[in-house]
């Protein structure tokens, strides 16, 4: 099913959905770090591939991302994108005291893509439940750069069949107050076959 | 004066304008330049060959297709198909090695098509900034032909 061919009852769908999953993340993130975190609703956008690093703020900002495939009953990818800011603060908090700026050492890979692979596995997994689907993330796979660099790859899946890309986004953060957020964009970025599965499954068909 | 191309595109222009693509991963960026009637494109493509049949979307997010619609733009625009010149950036591997047969390795197939096309239209390149595993911003001067490449990560930057 084309993107664009998405009515606003389907939208809605992909959009509760994606809140129920990115409700049960932020829970692991936040037992993870031991802060709060708090969730905007999930913003559906249909977008012009090339419009997609616009969307994040730039092509150029340095980004830290973080990718995993989805395999089992769906198919699509889910990338984890935070800020450098956002993924340094991150680090201080499961790491304890880090240097001054983000600087990427075994130890800080390895401990953001666990945070990578702890929060789609419970996005996944909150997911395969309502769709009564097994849904399984890939080892996740992480990169520092700039986030056009960073999402390219993710396009490239995405423009073998269009040039539109969904993207499924929920910003998370710490106390809204506080200067020292943690904040992040996540995104499920379903192929489009994948998508007729959602739509038999949870009653939002056609 | 400066023109951005965005994922997917291909622009031409003439001396002194300067193109950019920024944020190159995987895709690549390919410079095409007439140094006689001072006039370039750039194409910021993203998959390595149109398909034989069932193409969907644009033309210009394929290195062949893009690279084939930059020349006739040119030629149209007054340039020579034999003088023309190629510079090639991009093509990296974001995410690392170990698990290439996760992602095929996109940017190497793109790299290869781009070298193969421009081959087959016995284009030359003379410089050629691909592979690794980082991300670059291209800017193409019209008035030289030079390009820069840039990368933010390590803060190095290349002419070729």
């Amino acid at each position: 099913m084309p993107f664009r061919e998405l009515n606003s009852v389907q939208l809605d769908t992909l959009k509760e959905v994606s809140n129920i999953g990115m409700g049960h993340a932020a829970t692991a993130l936040s037992q993870m770090i031991g802060q709060r975190v708090n969730l905007t609703v999930p913003n559906v956008t249909i977008t012009e591939i090339s419009q997609v690093p616009e969307h994040l703020g730039g092509a150029e900002k340095m980004m830290v991302g973080i990718t995993l495939q989805i395999l089992g009953d769906a198919r699509g990818s889910i990338m984890l994108l935070f800020p450098e800011e956002s993924a340094h603060r991150l680090l201080c908090s499961l790491l304890g005291q880090q240097e001054k700026g983000l600087v990427m050492t075994e130890v800080s890979v390895s401990a953001l893509k666990e945070v990578g692979n702890i929060l789609a596995s419970a996005y996944l997994s909150a997911l395969g439940n309502l769709l009564n689907k097994t849904l399984i993330p890939s080892v996740p796979l992480l990169a520092y750069d700039m986030a056009g660099a960073v999402v390219d790859h993710a396009l490239i899946d995405l423009s073998q069949s269009g040039d539109f890309a969904m993207m499924i986004e929920t910003d998370f953060g710490g106390e809204p107050d506080q200067d020292l957020a943690i904040k992040g964009h996540f995104f499920l970025l379903p192929d489009p076959v994948t998508l007729n599965i959602f739509f038999s499954d949870v009653g939002g068909a056609v | 004066m400066s023109t951005r191309v965005t994922i997917a595109q291909v622009r031409i222009d003439q001396s002194p304008a300067v193109l950019k693509a920024y944020g190159l991963g995987s895709c690549v960026a390919v410079a095409l330049y007439d140094p006689e009637a001072r006039i370039g494109g750039l194409g910021h493509l993203l998959l390595p060959n149109r398909p034989k049949k069932n193409a969907l979307g644009s033309e210009s997010k394929y290195v062949d297709a893009g690279i084939l619609e930059i020349v006739d733009q040119l030629v149209q625009a007054g340039a020579n198909q034999d003088r023309l010149i190629a510079k090639v950036a991009g093509g990296a591997n974001m995410f690392e090695t170990s698990y290439q047969t996760l992602i095929k390795s996109i940017g190497a197939r793109n790299a290869r098509s781009a070298r193969a096309t421009l081959a087959s239209l016995g284009i030359p390149i003379l410089g050629e900034e691909i592979g690794g595993n980082r991300g670059r911003t291209v800017e193409f001067d019209l008035a030289t032909g030079n390009m820069m490449v840039y990368c933010a990560r390590d803060d190095d930057q290349v002419s070729i």
